[in-house]
């Protein structure tokens, strides 16, 4: 929301959210140490630092698979919406967590020499024009630098101070910073493990995180960007009582038409803060109620009620053979539109 | 070298940049950061790494530039980037799967010239 | 028309009874799931070997400078006569500069003990207190030097100071930049064989000529590679001098 920032908004929803991520990696990381290494066919024990910058690395690596999973889970089933709410701190822990797992390389694999650790892993590093044998730091560090920067620009402050769209890309770098960090497993741990269990696993969730965004990417809706300035939206029987229809004007526009009771507003579907969906929201208590984070807005004129202060774009429609259509052109954000008023019949 | 002194001299302006940004200019381009001076030390690192992206929005926003932009979400951009994701993480599992070496594979030691 | 409506979750609001079921049941799968993901992985962890640190130990020998620094054991309480020893310095570094004008000497040395089956190495102590002249030059041992022809062999580079147990693991790729930083350093690098020759799978790497060959193998460190060269008996290590023209990825 607005008002003043504070460093962390938290609530009872995301107390709740933190404390299952924290108690999945302290579990990980004492399963891991105390329960799965002493079981492992080993003749001696590991290096501690190798041990744990396994632990820390294969957790941070599972992480970040299952936080590219909530996007497309949410889009295909919404009930995953309340896993998205909160993912940004899934996010910053990752980053934690990978940042951990980089310390103990640093401190192992790049210590016990004259230079500084940077130094001594910048001069140790060959093998560009090689697959096999290709300096698999050099792409963890990216990831991990990458990783920062989601991390440390995911208070609320930057969405504002970034808008949402530049936000929302720059916040793409996670499918680079995930490419990279398959392929620093693929080209290092990955090679190394001579039982397929971790191969198996490592590969399956990979293929899994593809294959659930292909299948997100394939439920988008068509365009309608056809040229003229009023577009067909839909009947208003159509849509169910506070919820909403959202039409797509161009690939980067869509705008979401909400009825409450008889009457039909409509709205930019992006929300002002991470640009969520608003049409796949409802109305709660008289507002447009975004399923993403819970920012509202009356639907008539696209203003949060005070004391927030967002403001989304509004549309004109008229109603012509029972059918509404949307003025292609944009209100500036925050005009008061006169809603449409229609009763609709046989309405359970 | 050269690498780890560009890395250094990146992050000391990000440095003065994160002075300037979060003491002057943070309250007059956001008014829900007027007063609010407890987060602000969690934004250092985020102004540290992106300065420059900084630099750029708050030129933008001094000026009052902002257009309706900011209500349009860059689909087409994620759509590109997913659809290359989609590609390249199977490309990469792919190729690195295909080159995998089995230490079990190797041939034992030929002898090739015995000794004189 | 009017299908039920699917319960809306708002962040700031209590969750909806029937996705709070959902909810928890995500919840508790994440958490089994984190812990099997926890066991999987560790369990199955590739066994390192033998290798490891053994403790301090004190060895008088016959100092050999050549590819790398190797000490050949005429007594000690840990090493057998007639052993020979790696020798590297502390952290990632070699033992070229203690070593050096110590050739065909006797000396004395002071360290950690690195044991990896039939690969000795030892880990020296800085400066004189690790290495030096010792006392009686008069002792003598009789160190056969013997050529076993040329070879072509495929396995994998090393460093001579992690992989007999100075790190646990000390090959692989995960360890390669490690590896490349002790080799840097002029720590030994030693080709582990698929196979035996002459009874040990584990050779000293030298070039053609016999002096040290740290930057042509550096390419190669932990990728199963085959290469070809003359191997050579010293005591008790096999010397392989490779021809770096010869290094192949192996298959």
């Amino acid at each position: 929301m607005s008002v003043k920032y504070t460093p962390v908004q938290w609530n009872k929803n995301k107390w709740g959210y933190d404390a299952v991520l924290i108690a999945l990696v302290v579990l990980y990381i004492t399963v891991f140490i105390e329960v799965g290494t002493p079981a492992a066919d080993l003749a001696r024990p590991l290096d501690n630092a190798i041990l744990r910058m396994r632990a820390f690395g294969t957790c941070a690596l599972w992480m970040l698979t299952f936080i590219l999973c909530i996007g497309p889970l949410a889009r295909l089933d919404k009930r995953f919406l309340p896993v998205l709410y909160n993912r940004r701190h899934f996010g910053v822990l990752t980053a934690v967590v990978a940042f951990t797992h980089a310390m103990y390389v640093f401190n192992w694999y790049f210590s016990f020499t004259a230079q500084t650790t940077l130094a001594a892993m910048l001069a140790s590093t060959n093998g560009f024009g090689q697959i096999l044998g290709f300096p698999i730091e050099i792409l963890g560090l990216v990831s991990l630098i990458l990783l920062g920067i989601l991390a440390a620009t995911s208070h609320d402050f930057w969405l504002t101070f970034l808008s949402a769209p530049v936000w929302k890309s720059l916040h793409l770098l996670i499918y680079p910073a995930y490419a990279l960090v398959v392929a620093h497993v693929s080209l290092g741990y990955f090679q190394d493990s001579a039982n397929p269990v971790f191969g198996v696993l490592f590969v399956g969730s990979a293929l899994g995180v593809a294959v659930l965004h292909l299948l997100a990417l394939l439920k988008e809706r068509k365009v309608n960007d056809a040229a003229t300035e009023w577009v067909e939206a839909c009947k208003p029987g159509d849509i169910q009582d506070k919820r909403a229809a959202i039409v797509t004007l161009s690939k980067d526009e869509r705008v979401a038409i909400f009825r409450t009771g008889s009457s039909f507003s409509a709205v930019s579907n992006a929300c002002a803060h991470q640009g969520g969906p608003l049409g796949e929201g409802k109305i709660v208590y008289g507002c447009v109620t975004c399923p993403w984070h819970g920012f509202s807005y009356k639907a008539r004129n696209g203003r949060s009620p005070a004391p927030f202060t967002e403001m989304i774009p509004t549309y004109n429609m008229k109603l012509e053979d029972g059918t509404l259509y949307i003025d292609r052109k944009a209100n500036q954000p925050g005009t008061d539109v006169e809603p449409i008023i229609y009763e609709v019949e046989n309405d359970g | 070298m050269t690498i780890m002194m560009a890395g250094m001299f990146y992050l000391y302006v990000g440095g003065a940049v994160a002075v300037v940004f979060l003491v002057f200019g943070l309250g007059r381009i956001d008014e829900n950061a007027r007063g609010a001076w407890i987060f602000r030390p969690l934004l250092i690192p985020g102004v540290l790494l992106v300065w420059p992206l900084v630099i750029w929005r708050w030129v933008v926003l001094m000026r009052g530039e902002e257009k309706l932009d900011r209500h349009r979400m860059p689909r087409i951009r994620q759509e590109r980037a997913q659809l290359v994701f989609v590609i390249v993480i199977p490309l990469i599992l792919l190729v690195s799967f295909a080159l995998r070496q089995d230490p079990a594979s190797l041939s034992a030691p030929v002898l090739l010239e015995a000794p004189e | 028309m009017a299908k039920p409506q699917e319960p809306f979750f708002v962040g700031w609001g209590k969750v909806p009874k029937a996705l709070r079921v959902f909810l928890a049941s995500c919840a508790a799968l994440l958490v089994v799931a984190f812990g099997a993901l926890a066991y999987a992985t560790s369990a199955t962890q590739t066994d390192t070997g033998s290798g490891a640190i053994m403790g301090r130990t004190e060895v008088i020998g016959i100092l050999q400078e050549k590819p790398y620094p190797v000490l050949h054991v005429i007594q000690s309480r840990h090493f057998e006569p007639g052993d020979s020893i790696l020798l590297s310095g502390n952290g990632k570094s070699g033992a070229i500069d203690q070593a050096a004008g110590l050739d065909g000497k006797v000396v004395q040395a002071n360290g950690f003990r690195l044991d990896r089956g039939d690969l000795h190495g030892m880990q020296l102590r800085n400066g004189q207190r690790g290495l030096k002249l010792a006392a009686d030059q008069n002792q003598t041992l009789d160190i056969p030097v013997k050529s076993l022809g040329r070879w072509r062999l495929q396995g994998e580079v090393c460093d001579g100071k992690c992989l007999v147990g100075a790190m646990r693991p000390g090959n692989g790729l995960a360890h390669r930049a490690c590896a490349n930083l002790c080799l840097l350093g002029d720590v030994a690098p030693v080709f582990v064989s698929a196979g035996q020759v002459d009874g040990s799978a584990f050779f000293l790497m030298s070039n053609p000529e016999g002096e040290p060959v740290t930057q042509e193998v550096l390419k190669y460190t932990a990728v199963l590679v085959e290469v070809e060269g003359e191997v050579e008996r010293r005591g008790g290590v096999l010397v392989f001098k490779v021809d770096p023209e010869t290094f192949r990825v192996a298959p």
